[in-house]
């Protein structure tokens, strides 16, 4: 009778589940993580869990820069002129767009989300009120920043702010904690259709500036808590384009439909680093540092740490979405070369010496001794300091892996109390950002002071001078030799670790939509993580004809 | 009457205590919320904005009795204060996106698990070393040792991914409208069957066995013996004698169950990307959320309370004892 009663239920619940037929047109995009959704799209408090794509996708910024061909497009914005001092910079704003209740969108609404930035500190994330003196409409479409003093690379701030409509944001109490439940904006996808906490869709703009466009009628997303899940529907072809990290991915997604499915994983993203803390002797010591640096086998670390999706790192440890400014002499350093008996001898010229034990002596006699710290649970870095802790043993440096929960290991990260810590590093249209936060004085803080970045603690007036110079110019080819010789100086004085670019995943599957960016068509990253990229790739999708 | 107010103060005093453990333990915990949150803009933030991010949260160095006192004084006004992790949505919004599917996936399944496994324990005890007291409680207690979350994953993968009898995520379609209709109830019965399935098999064991063991102490009692002596049906022997006098210890076991319902099943809604609170609560922990932690820590702790405190006034009806004290 039980058993019955259980066979009945079974064949209840278990009629064979059918996939319906999904509606021609929307366009399924796994980016953020999540059980539940929870609404919100504010596009200013970059600490707002904002739904994606609010920053690019629902709302716009002036110019788009995409690393993949190194190009600004203008977007907003037709374009930008500095004035002859430098110290101005304006930008032409595009006449005919509107926002997305039909208002025109003017200079008033730049200038007016730039003074939000400037009575809400916390909204300025890029620090633009630290260089920008005043902001104007001096007409309609034309809006003019006043620069505190010369400083060229902070027009991609300027460039890439998420712009709000004035008439909505004017009545806003607290633009910190507004959740905008109901943007209105200039993007091509701006109607919030279903908000529920397992999946959202965002319909097209009615008024949206590109003729024609978007060609995809709406974006759907669905909740999926983990890594495992998301890939799954991948897998499946539930989800036309993602952005997750997929072990084996040509076997286990390419390889299922070789004709749709597309992976293209650039080293566009922030390059890892071993970072010693320069404020501890003997990691003072650059001859120290390189020595840690050859003792690295980086071709086993990308292969064990990151399924060998990305390649070592050159001595200028920049990643490719800076390969125009590269320099080839710098990027010969031999400091990031595996070579294990170079590193014994500078130990040895350090006065590292070896023990009877195999131990290298510190000068007060004691072992060298060195922990590495990671964050618990991320797996690529876990096995990364493995493989980094095993190659520096045999250097003779007693080298532990320690595992810690993130907010403790951040904690010890930015205070500088630490020996050795994998961690990213940050990045800008330019390498300046990148060069600026690994070695200029200006960002250094002191040990139990938190520090945005240079968490190794370094700083260098030759390469600070440098760098001040290329934020007072414009000439291209100025720019260039100044960033070559900053790289050079990098390699030179070896203030980090660098062991790989990470790569910008991103996976897409055209059965339904065409359009993607590709490795032969890259006119922006396929990551849609990649902000504002997201934007060129959302206008550029078209759904296939059925 | 009396005894009901005894319970009632004593379920007061527990509230505050763990009010209060609520408020201190994550306050002991290493590492540092303001930190955690800003590390998920990857150096986006400049120093300078963190400070006014920093007061932007709320993080406070204030003295610790003061926070006590605003977090007291937040609570009876029943504002649990804005999540850090979906920053600046509030926590109550955060919690109240899953609690309901919790509450209903996990406590179907504790409710079914303790119904079917008690009936179990009370044949299998009745019919000592019959086929279902030799073959089924051990398996099921096999079954038991197993880890929820990987029967889950067993789950998924042979019935949902495998043979496609079930859905792989979510607690229903996401291309239906929520609605109180038929289409809709069944389409939810259906996502919920696997990880309700999977909870009920890994606890049903631990019901049953309690319950058999009970069962056979109060078989060998005078009460069961006069009661077969006077003649009375087994059937009604069994249920009105035995089973009643057996399922005691079994229902405060079903009280402190209930408290493991809210944060027990946690795996088990990652397997199925169920959207209840179980994963709220690795993301809180993750970001150190402290607010969403907290709201979420009181709910589990008010549930609970709330459970045993039903329970003792079942306790009530099924014990003669306890009335006669009261």
């Amino acid at each position: 009778m039980r058993v019955a009663l259980w066979a009945l239920t079974l064949l209840l619940v278990a009629c064979k589940v059918e996939p319906r037929p999904r509606p021609p047109g929307v366009l399924f995009v796994s980016v953020e993580q999540q059980s539940a959704w929870v609404r919100n799209f504010n596009p200013l408090f970059a600490g707002a869990g904002s739904r994606w794509p609010t920053r690019a996708g629902v709302y716009e910024c002036l110019e788009i820069f995409s690393p993949a061909v190194g190009q600004w497009t203008p977007w907003l914005a037709t374009g930008h002129a500095w004035s002859e001092d430098r110290r101005t910079l304006r930008f032409a704003l595009r006449p005919g767009v509107r926002w997305s209740d039909g208002r025109p969108f003017t200079a008033d609404d730049v200038a007016f989300t730039f003074q939000l930035l400037k009575q809400h500190a916390a909204l300025d994330a890029g620090g633009v009120w630290r260089f920008v003196e005043d902001v104007r409409a001096e007409d309609a479409h034309t809006v003019a920043f006043q620069f505190s003093r010369i400083y060229i690379p902070g027009f991609a701030e300027l460039a890439q702010q998420p712009i709000v409509p004035r008439h909505v944001w004017e009545k806003v109490a607290d633009p910190v904690t507004f959740t905008n439940p109901r943007p209105v904006a200039t993007g091509p996808f701006t109607e919030v259709t279903v908000f529920r906490n397992q999946v959202y869709e965002l319909g097209r703009n009615p008024h949206y500036w590109q003729p024609g466009k978007p060609a995809v009628s709406a974006l759907r997303f669905l909740a999926f808590p983990t890594n495992d899940q998301a890939n799954l529907a991948l897998v499946e072809g539930e989800v036309d384009w993602a952005g997750n990290f997929v072990p084996a991915v040509d076997r286990t997604f390419v390889a299922r439909d070789p004709a749709h499915h597309g992976r293209w994983f650039p080293l566009y993203g922030s390059t890892v680093f071993l970072y010693p803390n320069t404020t501890l002797p003997p990691l003072d010591d650059v001859r120290v540092r390189k020595a840690l640096s050859m003792a690295l086998d980086r071709e086993r670390l990308v292969e064990i740490a990151m399924y060998g999706y990305t390649r070592p790192a050159d001595a200028t440890a920049l990643n490719d979405a800076y390969a125009a400014w590269r320099d080839a002499d710098a990027a010969q350093g031999a400091w990031v070369k595996h070579d294990l008996e170079a590193a014994k001898r500078l130990l040895d010229e350090a006065g590292l010496k070896e023990g009877p034990d195999g131990l290298r002596r510190k000068a007060d006699g004691q072992p060298l001794a060195l922990d590495i710290e990671v964050v618990g649970g991320w797996s690529d870095w876990v096995r990364a300091g493995q493989v980094v802790a095993r190659d520096l043993r045999k250097l003779g440096v007693q080298a532990q892996l320690r595992t810690y929960e993130f907010g403790a290991w951040y904690a010890r990260l930015q205070k500088g109390e630490f020996q050795l810590a994998i961690s990213w590093s940050l990045d800008g249209p330019t390498p300046y950002t990148f060069y600026k936060w690994q070695l200029s004085p200006r960002t250094v803080r002191p040990v139990g002071e938190v520090a945005a970045s240079n968490w190794h603690r370094f700083g260098d007036e030759e390469a600070d001078e440098l760098l001040t110079r290329f934020e007072r110019t414009d000439a291209e080819d100025e720019q260039r030799a100044l960033m070559a010789a900053v790289q050079r100086r990098y390699s030179e004085l070896a203030p980090s670790i660098p062991l790989f670019p990470n790569p910008s995943w991103g996976e897409s599957n055209s059965r339904r939509f065409t359009g993607f960016p590709t490795e032969q068509n890259p006119y922006a990253r396929l990551s849609p993580h990649a902000e504002p990229d997201s934007l060129l790739v959302l206008t550029s999708l078209a759904p296939r004809e059925p | 009457m009396a005894y009901v107010l005894r319970r009632l103060g004593f379920y007061l005093l527990a509230a505050w205590a763990s009010l209060t453990l609520n408020f201190v333990i994550p306050r002991l915990a290493p590492g540092d919320p303001a930190s955690a949150m800003f590390a998920r803009f990857e150096g986006r933030v400049q120093p300078e904005a963190m400070v006014a991010l920093r007061a932007a949260f709320g993080f406070t160095e204030a003295p610790w009795y003061v926070q006590y006192a605003t977090y007291l004084k937040h609570l009876l006004r029943g504002d649990l204060g804005l999540s850090y992790a979906y920053y600046p949505a509030r926590v109550s919004e955060v919690i109240g996106t899953g609690l309901l599917w919790t509450l209903g996936l996990a406590g179907c399944a504790v409710i079914i698990s303790f119904t079917l496994g008690s009936m179990l324990g009370v044949l299998a005890a009745w019919n000592r070393g019959g086929w279902l007291d030799a073959t089924v409680a051990p398996a099921l207690a096999f079954l038991g040792a197993f880890p929820y979350f990987w029967l889950a994953m067993l789950a998924l993968y042979l019935f949902g991914f495998g043979l496609g009898w079930f859905p792989l995520r979510h607690a229903y379609s996401h291309d239906l409208e929520p609605a109180l209709s038929f289409t809709f109830a069944a389409d939810v019965a259906r996502h919920a069957f696997l990880p309700a399935a999977s909870i009920v098999v890994a606890t049903l064991g631990g019901w049953m066995l309690s319950m058999r063991n009970t069962m056979v102490a109060t078989l060998g009692t005078d009460t069961l013996r006069l009661a077969h002596a006077k003649g009375l049906p087994p059937r009604q022997v069994m249920l009105r004698y035995a089973a009643r006098n057996a399922l005691l210890p079994n229902v405060t076991g079903f009280g402190m169950a209930l408290g493991f319902v809210l944060s027990g099943s946690l795996l088990t809604e990652i397997v199925f990307s169920y959207p209840g609170t179980g994963y709220l609560l690795i993301l809180a922990v993750r970001n150190q959320d402290y607010p969403l932690m907290q709201g979420l820590f009181l709910t589990i702790t008010f549930a609970v309370l709330a459970a045993n405190f039903a329970v003792d006034l079942l306790c009530l009806w099924l014990d003669p004892r306890t009335r006669a004290h009261a």
